[in-house]
């Protein structure tokens, strides 16, 4: 039986060196495999979400377009791109509270558990705009 | 010595041992008693009230998480609920090992909840609250912020650690 107040989302799982991701399919408006571009508006997966130390490996890194809605384009490089997998947002789980207040700031909302792996769900529109708050905060400051 | 003295002799000795043995049950019965865990974090003895700790784990695979602090290593998978996890030697100075070969002890105190990472669980004692000391005044700063008061074990003396000054610490 459906329950129709269930709110469904297809994630685009992907890795980045041996952590598990997943964003919303629906804010990716581009898939292609990286050729050694280099951009402005175009970032690596690890620097975006402050792997800090943790050494960045890339064995077949690929580009995602993120639909950013009136700003400018915005590309992140992941890498090992593995699925679309529907999930209900009965599969999806809270950060707990400690963490909250860090994954939040990068953008990461949510997990999965698919297969006894945790997935770290992403959102870069939120990432983005929190992002841009800081800057503008920062920049505000400054004044 | 009559026998009549030696029975009275018997019973004042047998009277004496009653009545000890009597007020060392009122004792027994008056003494408020706690419970603590004590482990090993790094290469030293530390304890948390056994109230605060609902289970301890077995090594498990802990999935890191980017952007967090040095002191939470990620996160665990406890029978599908997804709990954080807190390395203690961050706070209590105490050199970083090998962090796969660790336990996670559930601590729990109000709506805080979360993993803490241990090297072994020594042992689980009932003790007298009398003696529970304050905690040292030479205690060095990183552990100070978070001991509650001093225990002796097995003839060492220990550091109590408090569940909720740890809390505070990590929300920070």
């Amino acid at each position: 039986m459906n329950d129709e107040s269930d709110i469904r989302i297809d994630l685009l799982l992907f890795s980045v060196c041996g952590v598990y991701f997943g964003v919303d399919a629906g804010q990716v408006t581009g898939i292609a495999a990286y050729n050694g571009e280099q951009a402005d508006d175009l970032f690596w997966f690890h620097e975006v979400l402050e792997y800090g130390d943790a050494t960045s490996t890339y064995f077949s890194p690929t580009v995602i377009t993120i639909k950013t809605g009136g700003v400018p384009s915005y590309r992140v490089i992941i890498d090992k791109m593995e699925d679309i997998v529907d999930f209900s947002q009965n599969d999806i789980r809270l950060f707990p509270e400690l963490l909250e207040p860090f994954t939040l700031r990068n953008g990461m909302w949510g997990i999965v558990v698919k297969d006894d792996r945790m997935i770290l769900l992403v959102d870069f529109k939120r990432l983005l705009r929190d992002r841009m708050d800081v800057n503008a905060q920062r920049r505000g400051d400054k004044k | 010595m009559s026998p009549s003295a030696e029975k009275q002799k018997s019973d004042c000795i047998l009277d004496e041992l009653k009545r000890r043995q009597r007020t060392k049950e009122v004792v027994d019965v008056e003494e408020e008693r706690v419970k603590v865990v004590i482990f090993a974090c790094g290469v030293n003895l530390f304890a948390f009230y056994g109230r605060d700790i609902r289970e301890i784990l077995p090594s498990c695979d802990i999935s890191w998480v980017p952007s967090l602090p040095d002191y939470l290593p990620g996160l665990i998978n406890v029978r599908g609920d997804i709990e954080s996890v807190i390395d203690l030697r961050h706070f209590l100075g105490e050199e970083k090992g090998d962090g796969s070969k660790r336990l996670i002890a559930m601590a729990v105190q109000g709506d805080f909840r979360s993993g803490v990472m241990i090297e072994s669980i020594e042992d689980v004692v009932d003790i007298p609250l009398s003696t529970i000391h304050p905690p040292l005044a030479t205690l060095n700063g990183a552990a100070r912020d978070l001991v509650i008061g001093e225990i002796e074990y097995g003839g060492t003396t220990i550091s109590l650690l408090d569940v909720g000054k740890l809390a505070a610490l990590v929300a920070l």
